[in-house]
């Protein structure tokens, strides 16, 4: 073949006259760098450093940790959205989600509403050790808990369980605050009513605006004079709200919640489609989920080689997000539920337990990818990260 | 200090047939990838029970095991054929409106052509005329460049002597009358960014060359699948990768390269990189602007940006069948017009009535979705730019409403499909350029304008010795042109290999 052919075609000189016109009056490229990045960062991101400018207490196990960026304005979000901390505790470098319970019409912070857990590395330490003016870094807005104005009905039905409530304080303040037409109705189980988070706020919200219908429920039959006693199930839904149409129905809150919650809201007859579900973290207590191998202990000893030859030793009973973080091995992570992919890695060898509803690719499955944020080793692995 | 033979910046489609076709070699290669994923545009995410498709719409090239195209056996070649499920899709595309216009097309050209002519049955001749040229062109294009002919001549091919540099719309101007006619043959447009006022005809003949006869294809799992298979048998072939692991510099001594920092700090030392990353960036961002010879800005300064898109990801609680949703592809035209006025509609936030196309897998393949449900993804395409003005506390809603207009008219098409979404996820600009990086989201790279075209510009090779580039910003774009230019970039570096 001749060279260059195309020389002959038909137009090439008009085609080459264009091309130095457009060179000589075009763009320059060399100053193009940062034109959009700034304006994502607005957005999205990738680190925000925050300064603790309160703590409220809340309840004798939670605490809002309110919190201003010293050097730029905060990006905004999504009623139910949340953030993620990135945190060093005792050595180990973690990171755990929280729901902002501040509307996003407060462009000047946002208020992390902290419960205490059992054992919890993080809740303790964000309840025992952070004060004012410490510093704390996070990731931007994350997370796919939102009323989406595309299919969601204007009348939201929220179930929130303990500390399951704070993405529906963001959303109810926002209704209120923002005079937006939509009605909430909120749903809110606790062990009693002391530890029902931001239970006389929303009292109080709800006598005023006729949007806002609260209706706390708890498990101790004491308390029983002050607010219905038991579980948020298909009657008492039924019953407060009567017509069960033209209603999406939103959850927050531990997995037994779910477990119990949504098939009632199935057997009163609500479509898959209207009930929108938030991630909460791995199960406290894995060896409790269904399908895990009764045969494993949690406390089963794995040692897990990685691509690099390191090894380290887990436990069965902790993620592997967990297990790496403890000895200084970097995983991004995010929502530590198995939904964002951040930590994604590569299981060569050995077998792990992914309890239901963690979001993995079908071919990622395929080629043994697994979000080691709710990954649990069953025996020794061989990973690559 | 760690040392490779090569370091590929990028695990896009291009990074990724460059990394294995490198590794096949024996070479010791390092994949670089910022995001935890590889893949760049051909990758998919998860929103409850659905894995929605970012980017693939009709993978073009593959043919069939009998008679396979470029792509199959590129993809043979890389060893990674058998891995993968392709699916034929039987249809070739649909169209709605405007008005009450309807149209479906198979891939077959006879069927093709009698589809046009049945509704301008006073055009009949044209559009005989129209697949004649674009099959005598692609002919002559595929003797002449493809199979190399020794002793090319205007005489032998003059088609493509005549037609290679001609815009579309002057062909359609002179073969048809009816502007729907026009409008309605030139959708392809779509696929490349460009109207027919500025795209030149051998795009729009060699698209429905391909697609009719190669067949349009999907892949089962999606083109995450494809991702995945490559980097496997990247990794199986001796290859490192290291995600969320971006490139700070790559490293020059003496117009040469020599090594890359990472975004951790790590120093490689390499005196190959290939970048998957945008020439614009790569320029920018990660050489220092000491070691950039001016006449790289210099032949980049005629070059403009291409749209990036405006994408509505929908997962449906029933099957595409019960929902009406029968064609794997289906374009929306908003008008008959296929001049400038759609590069000014591009250019505008706004979005009363976009052009839109929509792509629904689960036609071709119903295992796509989980069963009793389908996805459709929904696309129109959007400059960047326009999207930096929206103060950032207006984003959501901004994105919101542009959804809800394109909702409408999927609605206004598909009566009863909005009492059926079970998620949605919205992809702005923005979103383009945050994940993808490319400057304005641009997600062709820059226009194919025909004097941006592969014979007028440097293409993959770069003044820096040991550096060059593959992606979809280099030549063609599209999954097949980048998929291809990643095995055409390691070929030339395997080459330097062997010489030695």
């Amino acid at each position: 073949m001749k060279k260059e052919l195309f020389k002959e075609f038909d137009g090439y000189d008009r085609i080459v006259e264009e091309r130095e016109y457009s060179r000589k009056y075009g763009l320059d490229y060399s100053a193009h760098k940062d034109l959009a990045d700034p304006y994502i960062q607005r957005l999205h991101p990738k680190r925000l450093n925050l300064q603790v400018s309160e703590i409220i207490n809340e309840t004798p196990s939670a605490k809002t940790l309110r919190l201003v960026s010293p050097e730029r304005v905060l990006p905004p979000f999504l009623a139910g959205q949340y953030i993620a901390l990135f945190l060093e505790i005792a050595g180990i470098r973690t990171s755990r989600p929280y729901s902002i319970s501040s509307p996003p019409n407060q462009a000047g912070y946002y208020d992390l509403t902290v419960r205490r857990v059992e054992e919890g590395l993080v809740s303790n330490f964000l309840l025992d050790e952070v004060k004012r003016g410490d510093l704390l870094q996070s990731s931007g807005p994350e997370g796919n808990f939102y009323y989406n104005p595309l299919f969601h009905d204007k009348t939201m039905v929220c179930l929130a369980g303990g500390s399951g409530i704070t993405p529906f304080m963001s959303m109810v303040r926002e209704v209120v605050e923002c005079g937006l037409d939509r009605e909430i109705y909120l749903f809110y189980g606790n062990r009693n009513l002391k530890e029902a988070i931001f239970h006389r706020l929303l009292f109080d919200l709800s006598e005023r605006f006729p949007n806002v219908h609260y209706t706390p429920v708890i498990e101790d039959p004491l308390e029983g004079n002050q607010c219905l006693v038991g579980l948020i199930g298909g009657g008492l839904i039924k019953n407060t709200l009567g017509e069960l149409e033209g209603k999406t129905f939103y959850l927050c809150g531990p997995q037994a919640m779910y477990d119990f919650c949504i098939p009632e809201l199935e057997r009163l007859g609500i479509p898959g489609r209207k009930i929108r579900k938030e991630v909460y973290g791995p199960p406290i207590d894995i060896t409790r989920a269904p399908n895990w191998p009764g045969e494993i202990k949690a406390d089963n000893r794995i040692r897990v080689k990685m691509n690099d030859g390191r090894t380290l030793e887990a436990r069965s009973g902790e993620t592997l997000a967990v297990a790496l973080e403890r000895q200084e091995i970097r995983v991004p992570t995010l929502c530590r539920s198995g939904e964002c992919s951040q930590c994604r890695v590569k299981v060569t060898s050995g077998r792990v337990f992914q309890p239901a509803g963690a979001l993995v690719r079908k071919s990622d499955r395929r080629f043994g990818y697994v979000h080691s944020c709710v990954s649990y080793p069953l025996e020794d692995l061989e990973i690559i990260l | 200090m760690e040392t490779y033979d090569v370091v590929v910046v990028g695990a896009g489609n291009g990074g990724l047939t460059a990394s294995t076709a490198l590794a096949r070699k024996g070479l010791k290669v390092l994949l670089l990838e910022r995001h935890n994923i590889p893949g760049g545009c051909a990758t998919s995410f998860c929103r409850g029970r659905f894995e929605f498709e970012v980017a693939l719409h009709q993978l073009s090239g593959v043919g069939t095991p009998e008679s396979p195209g470029p792509l199959r056996m590129l993809l043979s070649q890389l060893g990674v054929l058998e891995d993968l499920e392709l699916v034929e899709v039987k249809d070739l595309y649909h169209v709605i409106g405007p008005g009450d216009f309807r149209l479906s097309l198979k891939p077959d050209r006879l069927q093709v052509i009698a589809a046009f002519q049945d509704k301008f049955p006073k055009e009949k001749e044209g559009i005989e005329r129209f697949f004649e040229l674009s099959y005598e062109y692609a002919s002559q294009m595929l003797s002449a460049f493809y199979f190399k002919d020794p002793d090319p001549s205007r005489e032998k091919f003059p088609i493509l002597y005549h037609y290679a540099f001609k815009p579309a719309q002057e062909v359609l101007d002179e073969l048809f009358r009816d502007p729907l006619l026009k409008c309605a043959i030139s959708l392809y447009w779509s696929f490349l960014g460009l109207p027919p006022s500025r795209l030149s005809f051998a795009y729009l003949a060699m698209l429905f060359f391909t697609y009719i006869e190669l067949k349009p294809f999907h892949i089962k799992g999606g083109s995450q699948a494809l991702s995945n298979v490559l980097i496997n048998r990247f990794l199986s072939q001796g290859g490192t990768a290291r995600f969320s692991c971006g490139v700070d510099k790559i490293l020059i001594n003496q117009g040469r390269v020599e090594g890359v920092v990472t975004e951790h700090g790590d120093h490689i030392n390499t005196r190959y990189v290939v970048s998957n990353v945008s020439p614009v960036a790569t320029y920018t961002s990660l050489i220092a602007p000491e070691y950039v010879p001016e006449t790289v800005f210099h032949e980049m300064r005629g070059r403009t940006l291409s749209p990036s898109a405006f994408t509505m990801f929908i997962g449906f609680d029933r099957e595409a069948r019960e929902l009406g949703l029968t064609g794997s592809m289906t374009f929306f035209p908003n008008h008959t017009d296929i001049t400038d006025k759609n590069l000014l509609e591009m250019q505008r936030l706004d979005m009363e009535n976009p052009f839109m196309a929509m792509s629904c897998y689960d036609v071709a393949d119903p295992g796509f979705s989980p069963p009793g449900t389908c996805q459709a993804s929904v696309v129109t395409l959007k400059y960047g730019e326009p999207w930096l003005r929206v103060p950032p506390a207006q984003y959501h809603q901004m994105k919101f409403r542009c959804a809800e207009s394109m909702l409408r008219r999927v609605e206004a098409a598909f009566p009863g499909v909005r009492g059926h979404i079970e998620e949605i996820e919205v992809a702005t600009p923005l979103t383009h350029m945050r994940y993808l990086g490319h400057p304005n989201g641009a997600i062709y790279g820059f226009e194919q304008y025909t004097k941006d075209s592969m014979f007028f510009q440097p293409g993959r090779t770069s003044p820096i010795q040991g550096l060059s580039f593959a992606s979809g910003w280099i030549g063609d774009c599209g999954f097949q042109p980048t998929l291809q230019a990643g095995v055409t970039a390691a070929k030339s570096i395997i080459r330097e290999f062997e010489g030695k």
